[in-house]
C-alpha cells in the first residue's frame, strides 16, 4: 500500500454543522492523526470553492485520500466524488463522515455533539486508509424497451418511446388496451369525453410501426439487467416469444376497490347499489335508470369507499371526489328534477380546474352533508315493503350532528383504487418493491419519482400510486424521456461496489447464491465455485457477510476498511474520555 | 539428505505447557517411532512433561539459546505469562502450538465468565467441595517455613501472541502430529520459512473444501439437531441435515479428521486464512439457513442450537473480536 496522505475537510454547512459543532476544534484535533496532512474547515464544501479547495490541496500536498465531515453522503457524495476525479483522484479513495443528519441536526449540547464529530471524522479517517481505486465500469443499452401494461399511461409511454423510433414491447393483461379508462364516459374537470381521447390514443399505438402488442398476456420473469434485459412470453395463441430490451417501464395500474367488504352498505345484495365504475358505464349508455328500469327521483353519492378508512385503506384515492362532481354535474344535465345528496367524508377538490369545479356543482341545487367514517359508517337500508324499491340512508351529519335519514332509489359509491392481486408477482419479474400500500416503490418520492432502485425499471401511472389521467400521463412521458435519454448515451456505468468470490477460497457450499437478493450468484458445477454476475451485483453485501469461509470481499466494504473503521472510532472515543 | 541433517549441529527445541489439558504435548509423543528422528536431530533442552529441567535452568539460558519452542496452552495465569515471556527471550523461534496458544482454546471458553464466579463455582458450591471457611486461592500464604506463592488466576483468559510476539501458529486441539512432523522438519532441514506470523502445518482453505460429503444449494433447515439427535445418512453435508458444523469457516489441514469420523466440525483448526472471527461469520451463516419468515418460528429454530456460544467460539473467543463476555 503506497503511504497515506490525507485531506480533511469539515464543513460548517452554513450553521447547519457549524451552530452545534465546533468545527474549528474538530479540525485541530484531527490533524494530529496520523497520516493526515491537511485538515481545514469550510463554509460549503459543496460550493465550486469548497471543491476547488480539495482539487487544490490534492494538487499541492500530494494527497491520495479524502475525508470530507459534512451532511448525508446520500445528498453530497457523488459531488465530492465527482470533485476527486477532476483533480486525477479516484473517486473511490473518498470516505464522508455525516456530521449533520447524524449528529448537529439531533444533538443539542454542543460539547458532545463536537466530541462525537470528532469521533466520527477519526472513523473515517481510519477507514480511508484501506480504500482502494475501483474502476467505473459501463454496459451497452439495448434500445428497445418494455412496457408491462396498457392503460392510457403505459400507452402514453409507449407511443413517447416509439415517436423517437424506437422499438417498444407493449403487453398487457386484459384482452384490450385502455386500462380503467375504459369504462368512462366524462372526465373531469372539463367533462371532456374520455371515449374520444382513448380512441385516440389506440388508433396511435395500434398503428406505430415501432410498437408491437401483446394482449392476453403477462410477463413472468425478466432476466438480465439494464441494457440488457431479456425475457419470455406467451402470445394470445400460447406460442413462446423472447424479447430482449435494455429498459423497462411498468404501468399495470390499480383496480377499483371491492365495495362488497363494506358490510354497512349492502353492494351486491341491494339491486340499486353500484359502484362508481359501474355508473360510468351506466352514464356511457346515455341513461339512468334504476333496476327496475325506471329513472331514479332520489340518487345518493357515498364518498371514500375503501379509502381513508383504518379498516381498509387508509391512503386517499385522489380521484373519487373529483368524479363524484363530475357525477352530480351529469345527474344533473340528465335528470334536471331529481334529488341529489353527496355524503363525503371530506371533498377533496384539490388540482387545476377541481375546485373551480366544486364551486360550480354547488350552485346545481345538489345537497352535500358530511359524516365521520372513522366514528360510524353511513348505514343503507332497503324500505321494509319488499316491493318498494326504495332504500334509506341513515347517517350522522358531522357538523350539526344530527342523526339524518337520505331517501335514495339509486345509491353510487365511490369506489377508492387498490392493487390488483399479482401486483408482486410483476413486482417479483422486474425486481423493484412495493410499499405497505402495495403500490410500488419510487427510487426518490421528489428527486427520482419515476426510477425504482433497480437500474432501467421505471413506475408510472396508478401503479405508482392512486392519480388522475393527467398525472398519470405526465408519468408516463417522464419515464419515456428517462429511457431516451439512456438510449441516447448508448451505455450506462453500473455499480462497481459489487461482490466478488475468490475462487481460491470459495467451498462451495452455495449459502450466498441462497441469500442473493438479485439473484447475482450462480454455481459454475465445473470449477464447484460461486461466482457473482458483477453487473447483475448491486453491492448490497449481504452475501458478503454471509460467506462463511471468507471468500466474498465486497468491494469498498470490506472486512478491513469496516474493521478499521469501527477501530478508529473506538481509539477516539478512549483518547478523548 | 539424513545423514546431512544429522552431521548439522543439533536444533535446541523445548516445548512448554501453558493453560493446556496435556494433549497438545501427547500429540508430540504421538509422532511415534518418528520420534527418534525428531531426536535425531534435535536436543529437548525443556519439556515439563517429559524433563526434569526446571525454571531456573531456563532462565539460566542466553538469549535465543533454544532455537524452537512449541509453547501450547492458553495465558490463564501468572506464572504462563511468565514463562511466556521468558521462553519468547530465550527462543529464536517462538512457535503457538495447538488451538489454546493459538486462540485461546477450550479454556477461553471461561472468558464468558469471571474470575469470582469461577472460583465461586470450583472452591464453594461445586457438589464435592467441603470448604465451610469458604477460603479461596491466594497469589500469598504465610506458613512457618515463610511465605508461599502460588501464580496469580486472571481474570481474562488470553491467546499466546496477546502476551508476546509469535513466529508462527501450529493450529488443531491437538495438532495433526503429521503436521508437526512436516514443520519440524522443514526447520530441521533448513528449508526457507514462510513469513512470520503465519499459520503453518495447514491450509488457506476451509473444511469443506476437502470433505466429501454432498453439499448443494439446498441449505434450508425447520431447526438444529445435536449430533446424536439426528441419523446421519453418512453422505450428506451435516449442515444440510441441520447440525451444525463449523467446516465452512474452518481451516483445513486436520484431514478433516471429524467429518472422516462422522462427526461435525468443531472448528479447532481456527479461522480460515480470510476470516477475521469464525464464530460472526459461522452465526451469519447458519441465519440464512433457518427456513422461515415469521418471527416467532425463527425464534424457535434459533432456540434450537445447543450452547451457541460454545458451538460458535468453542475455540477461538479470546482471539475473536468479542475476546469475553461482558459480565
Ligand atoms: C370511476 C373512475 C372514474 C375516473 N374518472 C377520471 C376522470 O374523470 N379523470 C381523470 O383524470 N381520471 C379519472 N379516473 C382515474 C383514471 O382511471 C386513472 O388515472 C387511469 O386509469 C390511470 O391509468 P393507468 O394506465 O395508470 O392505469 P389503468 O387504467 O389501470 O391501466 C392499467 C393497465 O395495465 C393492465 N395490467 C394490470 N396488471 C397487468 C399485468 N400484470 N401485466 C400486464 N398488464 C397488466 C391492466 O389490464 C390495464 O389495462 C377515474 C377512475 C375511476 C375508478
Ligand atoms: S458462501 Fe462463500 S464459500 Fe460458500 S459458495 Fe458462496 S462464495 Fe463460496
Ligand atoms: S453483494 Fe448483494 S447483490 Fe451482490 S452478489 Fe452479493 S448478495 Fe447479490
Ligand atoms: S489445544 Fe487442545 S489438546 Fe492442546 S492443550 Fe489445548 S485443549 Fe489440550
Ligand atoms: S459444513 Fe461440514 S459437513 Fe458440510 S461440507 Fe463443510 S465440512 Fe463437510
Ligand atoms: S474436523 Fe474440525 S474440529 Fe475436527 S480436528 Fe479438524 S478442525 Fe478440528
Amino acid at each position: 500500500m503506497e503511504e497515506p496522505r490525507i485531506g480533511v475537510y469539515i464543513c460548517w454547512c452554513g450553521t447547519n454543522i457549524a451552530k452545534m459543532v465546533d468545527v474549528e476544534q474538530v479540525t485541530e484535533q484531527v490533524s494530529k492523526l496520523p497520516h493526515v496532512v491537511v485538515s481545514k474547515n469550510y463554509k460549503y464544501m459543496c460550493s465550486d470553492p469548497g471543491q476547488e479547495l480539495i482539487a487544490c490541496d490534492i494538487q499541492e500536498h500530494k494527497l491520495n485520500r479524502i475525508v470530507v465531515a459534512a451532511c448525508s453522503p446520500r445528498i453530497h457524495e457523488l459531488t465530492f466524488r465527482r470533485a476527486l476525479e477532476k483533480a486525477g483522484l479516484n473517486a473511490y479513495l473518498f470516505e464522508m463522515a455525516n456530521i449533520r443528519e447524524q449528529d448537529s441536526w439531533v444533538h443539542d449540547n454542543r460539547e458532545e455533539a463536537t466530541r462525537k464529530a470528532i469521533e466520527l471524522v477519526a472513523a473515517s479517517i481510519s477507514r480511508v486508509k484501506y480504500h482502494e481505486p475501483l474502476d467505473k465500469r459501463s454496459v451497452t443499452i439495448n434500445p428497445a424497451t418494455l412496457v408491462i401494461g396498457g392503460g392510457v399511461a403505459g400507452m402514453s409511454a409507449a407511443l413517447e418511446v416509439a415517436n423517437a423510433g424506437r422499438e417498444v414491447y407493449l403487453v398487457e393483461k386484459s384482452d384490450r388496451l385502455g386500462g380503467l379508462v375504459n369504462h368512462l364516459d366524462l372526465t373531469y374537470p372539463y367533462l371532456y369525453d374520455a371515449g374520444s381521447m382513448l380512441e385516440t390514443l389506440l388508433r396511435r399505438t395500434l398503428n406505430h410501426p415501432h410498437i408491437k402488442v401483446f394482449c392476453d398476456t403477462t410477463v413472468e420473469k425478466v432476466d438480465g439487467f439494464i441494457g440488457n434485459f431479456t425475457t419470455t412470453i406467451l402470445t394470445e395463441n400460447q406460442q413462446p416469444v423472447t424479447l430482449t430490451f435494455g429498459n423497462i417501464i411498468v404501468s399495470t395500474g390499480l383496480k377499483p376497490f371491492d365495495a362488497s367488504r363494506v358490510g354497512e352498505y349492502g353492494y351486491g345484495r341491494l339491486p340499486d347499489v353500484l359502484t362508481s365504475v359501474e355508473f360510468e358505464d351506466m352514464l356511457r349508455s346515455g341513461q339512468i335508470l334504476t333496476r327496475s328500469g325506471k329513472p331514479p327521483q332520489n340518487i345518493a353519492i357515498i364518498h371514500c369507499v375503501g379509502s381513508r378508512n383504518t379498516e381498509f385503506h387508509e391512503y386517499c384515492s385522489r380521484t373519487c371526489c373529483q368524479v363524484a362532481l363530475k357525477f352530480a354535474n351529469q345527474i344533473r344535465t340528465l335528470l334536471p328534477d331529481s334529488n341529489i345528496f353527496d355524503l363525503y367524508a371530506d371533498m377533496r377538490a384539490f388540482g387545476k380546474g377541481c375546485e373551480e369545479l366544486y364551486t360550480e356543482t354547488s350552485r346545481k341545487n345538489i345537497t352535500f352533508m358530511m359524516f365521520d367514517q372513522q366514528k360510524e359508517m353511513p348505514q343503507i337500508i332497503r324500505s321494509i315493503d319488499p316491493a318498494d324499491p326504495h332504500m334509506l340512508i341513515f347517517f350522522r351529519e358531522k357538523i350539526s350532528g344530527l342523526g339524518l335519514e337520505v331517501p335514495a332509489d339509486l345509491i353510487i359509491l365511490m369506489v377508492g383504487m387498490e392493487a390488483h392481486e399479482d401486483v408482486k408477482d410483476v413486482a417479483h419479474a422486474v425486481g423493484i418493491s412495493v410499499c405497505g400500500n402495495q403500490f410500488f416503490i419510487e427510487k426518490h418520492p421528489k428527486l427520482d419519482p419515476v426510477a425504482t432502485t433497480t437500474a432501467g425499471v421505471y413506475i408510472v401511472g396508478n401503479c405508482q400510486g392512486p392519480k388522475g389521467i393527467p398525472d398519470a400521463i405526465s408519468q408516463a412521458k417522464a419515464a419515456a424521456a428517462r429511457v431516451l435519454a439512456t438510449i441516447n448515451q448508448g451505455s450506462v456505468f453500473v455499480e462497481v461496489t459489487t461482490a466478488q468470490v475468490n475462487e481460491a477460497i470459495c467451498c462451495g457450499c452455495q449459502t450466498c447464491i441462497l441469500v442473493c437478493p438479485y439473484s447475482a450468484i450462480h454455481f459454475d458445477q465445473n470449477k464447484r465455485v460461486s461466482v457473482v454476475n458483477e453487473v447483475l451485483c448491486k453491492g448490497c453485501g449481504t452475501c458478503g457477510s454471509t460467506c462463511p469461509t471468507g471468500a466474498i470481499r465486497s468491494k469498498h466494504f470490506t472486512d478491513q476498511q469496516i474493521l478499521s473503521q469501527i477501530a478508529g472510532l473506538m481509539e477516539m472515543t478512549l483518547k478523548i474520555n | 539428505m539424513k545423514e546431512e541433517t544429522v552431521q548439522k549441529p543439533k536444533l535446541k527445541l523445548a516445548v512448554y505447557w501453558g493453560a493446556a489439558c496435556g494433549g497438545c504435548c501427547v500429540s508430540v509423543l504421538d509422532v511415534h517411532e518418528k520420534l527418534l528422528d525428531v531426536i535425531a536431530a534435535a536436543d529437548l533442552v525443556f519439556w515439563p512433561i517429559a524433563l526434569d529441567t526446571k525454571y531456573k535452568d531456563v532462565e539460566a539460558m542466553p538469549d535465543k539459546y533454544i532455537d524452537v519452542t512449541l509453547y501450547n496452552g492458553a495465558v490463564r495465569n501468572s506464572e504462563n505469562e511468565h514463562i511466556a515471556k521468558l521462553l519468547r527471550k530465550k527462543s529464536k523461534v517462538l512457535v503457538a502450538y495447538g488451538s489454546c496458544a493459538h486462540l485461546g482454546g477450550i479454556p477461553g471458553l471461561a472468558n464468558f465468565t469471571t474470575k469470582e464466579a469461577i472460583f465461586k463455582r470450583v472452591y464453594e458450591t461445586s457438589e464435592s467441595t467441603v470448604n465451610p471457611d469458604k477460603i479461596l486461592p491466594q497469589t500469598h500464604f504465610e506458613v512457618d517455613e515463610g511465605i508461599l506463592e502460588l501464580p496469580e488466576f486472571y481474570n481474562d483468559v488470553r491467546s499466546l501472541n496477546q502476551v508476546v510476539d509469535v513466529d508462527y501458529y501450529l493450529p488443531g486441539c491437538p495438532p495433526q502430529s503429521e503436521r508437526l512432523l512436516e514443520v519440524f522438519m522443514l526447520i530441521a532441514t533448513g528449508a526457507t520459512l514462510p513469513p512470520p506470523g503465519s499459520v503453518v502445518g495447514a491450509s488457506e482453505k476451509t473444511q469443506c473444501d476437502e470433505c466429501k460429503r454432498v453439499k448443494t444449494e439446498n441449505k434450508k433447515v425447520k431447526r438444529f439437531y445435536r449430533p446424536i439427535d439426528i441419523k446421519d445418512d453418512g453422505v450428506t453435508c451435516f449442515l444440510e441435515q441441520g447440525v451444525i458444523c463449523m467446516g465452512p469457516a474452518t481451516r483445513a489441514g486436520c484431514g478433516v479428521r471429524c467429518i472422516e469420523g462422522n462427526a461435525p466440525c468443531r472448528g479447532c483448526y481456527g479461522p480460515a486464512e480470510a476470516v477475521i472471527d469464525p464464530g460472526a461469520k459461522m452465526l451469519s451463516a447458519i441465519a440464512t439457513m433457518i427456513d422461515s419468515n415469521d418471527e416467532k418460528e425463527i425464534e424457535k429454530a434459533v432456540e434450537t442450537i445447543d450452547d451457541p456460544a460454545g458451538t460458535f467460539y468453542r475455540f477461538s473467543l479470546p482471539a475473536s473480536i468479542l475476546r469475553r463476555a461482558l459480565v
